[in-house]
């Protein structure tokens, strides 16, 4: 069944986009660039197109380019000495309106200021609801290091929550 | 699930990819694709040149090849020519020789 399926690229990007704008997004917290990295994602499957064998080879293909994409675009920003996540509340101020909680909101905020790795990890186990073995393969990690990550970023986002948001929901 | 993995599950809910995006996407396609074309199409025609001046250049080596072993073809020829003279020259000088040599006894 596998080898008679005909990817097509439209229907692709049709059902992708969102996943893959939405995994640059969290990673590098800017709109333009998550808008650019998607972009380039979807052309590099143009050009992969014939390699991709089901439905769900192209979206295990799309998280982990998109997932690289992005590390690369963050780091290239890093040697340009900008600070994406920085500029978050100007870039997101439209997004902030779309979500339903200014809880998840502030969430987010700490979430960007985790280390990379255990950022990625947690975006695809709460973005993309994924178990540790599909985040290791997707990452191309060991799955003992993608658990630590997991663990160590939940840990440090409880750490920190625990810090601002009280003062947070006391305030509102 | 707790409260904060609750709220990262919301907080990092897909969100609606930008309305443009399929549309630029599309549109790099068809220009990345064109470029693809005509690079291929450059690529040939460096192919067909190069394949050409090969041709070109191996037949003037064939050529110029030919022409001189023509040469030395014909330079063998005079040679067999000459000896074929001088050795006739020396028959009959020989010949004359022995006339002589007869004609002295």
């Amino acid at each position: 069944m596998a080898a008679s399926w005909q990817p097509d690229f439209e229907q692709l990007v049709d059902e992708h986009q969102s996943m893959v704008f939405s995994l640059a997004l969290h990673i590098t917290g800017d709109r333009g660039l998550a808008e650019e990295i998607a972009q380039d994602v979807f052309l590099e499957l143009d050009r992969h197109l014939a390699k991709i064998a089901s439905p769900d080879h192209a979206c295990f293909w799309l998280r982990r380019v998109a997932m690289n994409r992005s590390a690369d675009a963050l780091r290239r920003r890093r040697v340009r000495g900008i600070g994406l996540w920085v500029e978050m509340d100007e870039n997101h101020g439209a997004q902030r309106e779309e979500r339903s909680s200014p809880l998840a909101s502030r969430v987010e905020q700490l979430l960007a200021t985790l280390p990379e790795a255990q950022r990625a990890a947690l975006v695809l186990r709460y973005q993309e609801d994924l178990t540790p073995e599909e985040i290791a393969a997707t990452l191309g990690a060991p799955l003992a290091t993608v658990k630590s990550h997991l663990q160590r970023g939940l840990k440090l986002l409880r750490a920190k929550a625990e810090c601002q948001l009280k003062e947070y929901i006391r305030g509102v | 699930m707790d409260g904060l993995e609750r709220e990262l599950s919301e907080a990092l809910a897909r969100r609606p990819a930008p309305p443009s995006l399929k549309h630029k996407v599309m549109e790099r396609r068809s220009r990345e694709r064109a470029q693809r074309r005509q690079q291929r199409m450059e690529w040939f025609e460096r192919l067909a040149a190069s394949l050409v001046l090969a041709g070109v250049a191996g037949g003037a080596v064939i050529g110029h090849y030919a022409v001189e072993r023509r040469k030395g073809e014909e330079a063998k020829q005079q040679v067999f020519t000459a000896l074929r003279i001088a050795n006739h020259a020396l028959e009959q000088m020989n010949a004359q020789l022995k006339q002589q040599d007869r004609n002295l006894r």
